[in-house]
């Protein structure tokens, strides 16, 4: 029996998947991308100064990530020489985008697929909130309205929360989450000038001026958000896994792991970062690179080459296609899939020990999971990552607001060359984000991004491998084959983006 | 679209997106629609980025409580509603068909008028919900740069025949008004703020680009911090200076919005507070040519970049 999943909502934009299941088991997965814009196509041409901003549009979810891996990039291709608060400011903008997302992403998108929202009505304490929510919810269910409640009814059917505290708790803390979000984006805009699509990120630094005043607000902005992380986020992260401890054994992708490291240490692209990159197989690290990397084409939706590398890449839409069944790409690592996002980047920086916090709170939640780490790919596990992303980016970014020299320039002086190229490789929220230029004649000559969730979400390749996120879905068990609740909450952990998987 | 549609308009998105902090008069023009004659909003992404969804979720003054207790007239988003699949369909088709109530349409995001395959939901291409939704819907909002004039799809290399959502209804001959709420993303002001004015006084001036004068009339350049700059001919000669960002390619003397006495996220700062050239993305032309660069670096002058 064939089901779609599609339009599959709480993620980024537009996502089918359809999935074959015999006997209360998914026995295959398609993942379709099904939003196309050509974003590599009308950047050719350009001036390449153009491109943070025009790949920003290709997400309005992360853009800063896009911006910044733009950015570097465009230094590769400048040979620009970026001043130390120029690479700070990058990374203050960055690293508080990685803050909301991660909050967007766990209260407003996954949450409802653990929590029960009707246990509102049972609620008999005193906040304010919570009664404005209860009473609410209560006279939607009274109204007689053909679909009351919603967005937050109707629901898929599932096993949902039977704890009121945990209900609650977490209820209230989706209420919370909304405004703490918005001061995460405050902060990067206070140096990103607005939030979303920042006009303030340049290759060699930013626009905005080292000033005192900046430093403190951000740092009070981030503070305050840092301590939701500690006191709401991670709790509730652990007691949602204590609550569902089976998801520790499900929607395990079947491949390796990629992370190309976030926040640089230093100006020099090849720094020291908070997350180290690496591939990781079979336990063993190597190091990233990008001339290993390929798209394969031929289940999806253009009638360009196929398996070229990311400096050759082509585009040519085909939407009727024989055999293709998604706008996304099929990017492979040395001819195999990898996984991206919150689980790679903690399990690659892990196995190489490069940051201690990262290996001291690995270390505790498996214990107190009592799971091994890695467990850390599966449903759970890319939660449980991005809580210690969360905790782990919050400190860096009040240190490293101390390190802006209020006396030094922000921004390199940019010269555009006749020709050059460059790689720019970043962690988005979501994962592994690689930007390619090629400047010819002051234009752009060739752009190429290989994006997040092109890799989690790609088709089946040229050698018919399943993408991360398709591995992970198949042999899962249903228990109710129209809903599939369980394969929302696996589609849920990569947190997906198809605006960025197409773009 | 008379008044009274305009009001129930204004209550369908203020209730969306939620309102707190208004003044009392405000609050009791709105206190005074029936909350069981409220429409419902169905919220639509066509090519979109979700920036503008993600801009509405900035907004200042409305409480998280106050937009969850409210969401209730959100029928359908794709980013927010719990339900998914089949079930999302079929609440989605109820509404278009025109057997759930009235409903408006709010679109994000632009309509691939040449490559239908370019955007599909669920079984059937967006363009189809459009056409479906011409029928019965009480009105609709373009929310952001791609709805209302294409955007960065229909930049130039535009693969997939990008339009807007007034273009797409125009070339069919659909006589329904679009409000234009333009912005790259679009500032959640705009869009909660264009429907209280609806609520007090009825239908606002629109600007001859059909959005709201309210926001919309003035340019960037007329209202900037910098003008004084500009008039005293202190230009900033290289990014990151100080002075009018003009000679750097700032396009605030062609863009209409209001940003320099708004600003954004939490009137916290805006792109010129930033030092950052205004790159026009709430006028109508936004990123629209090749040859028309964002930035224009001051040692390339003799370099014949094209500005106008």
């Amino acid at each position: 029996m064939k089901i779609n999943l599609g339009p599959l909502t709480r993620i980024e934009g537009h996502l089918n998947v359809e999935t074959t299941v015999e006997n209360n088991k998914i026995v295959d997965a398609q993942c379709m991308g099904e939003m196309f814009r050509g974003f590599e196509v009308f950047l050719q041409g350009r001036n390449p100064l153009d491109a943070q901003q025009i790949t920003q549009r290709i997400c309005g979810v992360c853009p800063y990530a896009h911006a910044i891996a733009s950015s570097y990039a465009q230094e590769r291709a400048y040979n620009l020489k970026v001043p130390p608060n120029g690479r700070i400011m990058h990374n203050l903008i960055q690293g508080a985008n990685h803050l909301y997302d991660y909050l967007l992403q766990f209260y407003q998108l996954a949450a409802l697929d653990f929590v029960d929202v009707t246990s509102i009505l049972q609620y008999k304490g005193k906040d304010a909130d919570l009664l404005t929510l209860k009473n609410w919810v209560q006279a939607e269910l009274a109204s007689g309205k053909a679909y009351p409640a919603a967005p937050f009814l109707p629901r898929l059917s599932g096993k949902y929360v039977n704890n009121a505290d945990l209900n609650i708790g977490a209820l209230k803390h989706y209420i919370e989450s909304m405004e703490i979000q918005k001061k995460a984006n405050e902060a990067a805009a206070i140096f990103g000038g607005k939030f979303p699509h920042s006009t303030s990120i340049f290759p060699g630094g930013c626009t905005q001026n080292a000033k005192i005043d900046l430093i403190a607000s951000y740092q009070s902005l981030i503070n305050e958000v840092r301590n939701f992380y500690h006191n709401k986020y991670i709790p509730d992260v652990l007691a949602i896994a204590k609550a569902f401890p089976e998801y520790w054994n499900i929607g395990a992708s079947k491949g390796g792991f990629l992370s190309y490291g976030l926040l640089p240490l230093s100006p020099e692209q090849n720094s020291k970062k908070v997350f180290s990159s690496g591939v990781l197989t079979d336990g063993e690290i190597s190091p990233v690179n990008f001339e290993l990397i390929t798209e394969d084409v031929k289940h999806a939706m253009y009638s360009s080459p196929s398996g070229l590398k990311v400096r050759d890449s082509t585009l040519t839409p085909s939407p009727k296609k024989s055999g293709a069944y998604s706008w996304i790409k099929a990017p492979r690592y040395q001819g195999h899939m990898v996984e991206v996002g919150s689980a790679a980047r903690i399990l690659v920086d892990y196995h190489q020990g490069n940051n201690a916090t990262v290996k001291q709170l690995v270390q505790k939640f498996a214990a107190q999971a009592g799971i091994p780490p890695s467990k850390i790919n599966s449903v759970l596990g890319r939660y449980l990552s991005r809580a210690i992303c969360g905790a782990v980016i919050a400190d860096f970014l009040l240190d490293e607001s101390e390190r802006i020299d209020l006396k030094g320039p922000t921004i390199a002086d940019i010269k555009i060359p006749s020709s050059g190229e460059g790689f720019g490789a970043t962690e988005a929220s979501r994962g592994a984000l690689l930007h390619y230029i090629r400047i010819k004649d002051q234009k752009i000559d060739r752009y190429e991004c290989v994006v997040p969730t092109t890799w989690n979400a790609s088709p089946r390749d040229d050698n018919d491998q399943p993408g991360a996120m398709e591995s992970a879905l198949i042999g899962t068990n249903v228990k109710d084959p129209e809903d599939q609740i369980e394969a929302i909450r696996i589609v849920h952990s990569f947190d997906p983006c198809i605006a960025c998987a197409v773009h | 679209m008379d008044r009274r549609e305009f009001l129930k308009l204004g209550a369908t998105l203020s209730a969306a997106f939620g309102i707190l902090n208004l003044p009392k008069p405000v609050i009791a023009a709105l206190k005074k629609i029936d909350p069981k004659s409220i429409p419902k909003l169905i919220y639509l992404q066509g090519q979109s980025c979700s920036g503008c969804s993600v801009s509405l979720l900035q907004a200042g003054s409305p409480s998280p409580l106050t937009l969850i207790t409210n969401y209730s007239q959100l029928a359908f988003h794709a980013d927010l509603s719990a339900v998914s699949g089949k079930k999302a369909l079929d609440l989605i088709e109820k509404y278009i068909s025109g057997k759930a109530g009235d409903y408006y349409l709010a679109v994000e995001g632009a309509i691939p008028d040449k490559m239908p395959e370019a955007c599909i939901i669920g079984d059937k291409n967006f363009a189809q919900y459009l056409e479906a939704a011409a029928v019965t819907m009480s009105g609709a909002i373009a929310v952001g740069a791609c709805a209302s004039d294409g955007g960065i799809p229909a930049a130039e290399g535009n693969l997939t025949g990008a339009i807007s959502l007034r273009e797409y209804y125009k070339l069919r001959n659909v006589n329904k008004l679009v409000i234009n709420l333009r912005g790259c993303s679009v500032h959640p002001d705009w869009v909660w703020q264009t429907i209280i004015s609806l609520v007090k006084v009825g239908l606002p001036t629109l600007t001859d680009k059909g959005s709201p004068a309210l926001f919309y009339s003035r340019k960037i350049h007329e209202q900037c911090p910098k003008y004084h700059d500009f008039q005293q001919e202190i230009f900033a000669a290289k990014l990151g200076d100080q002075g009018c960002l003009f000679k750097l390619g700032c396009v605030g003397p062609d863009t209409a919005a209001d940003c320099p006495n708004r600003w954004w996220n939490n009137s916290r700062t805006w792109c010129v507070a930033a030092n950052a050239p205004c790159i026009g993305c709430a006028w109508p032309n936004f990123a629209r040519k090749k040859d028309f660069p964002f930035y224009r670096l001051i040692e390339q002058k003799q370099q014949s970049v094209k500005r106008r």
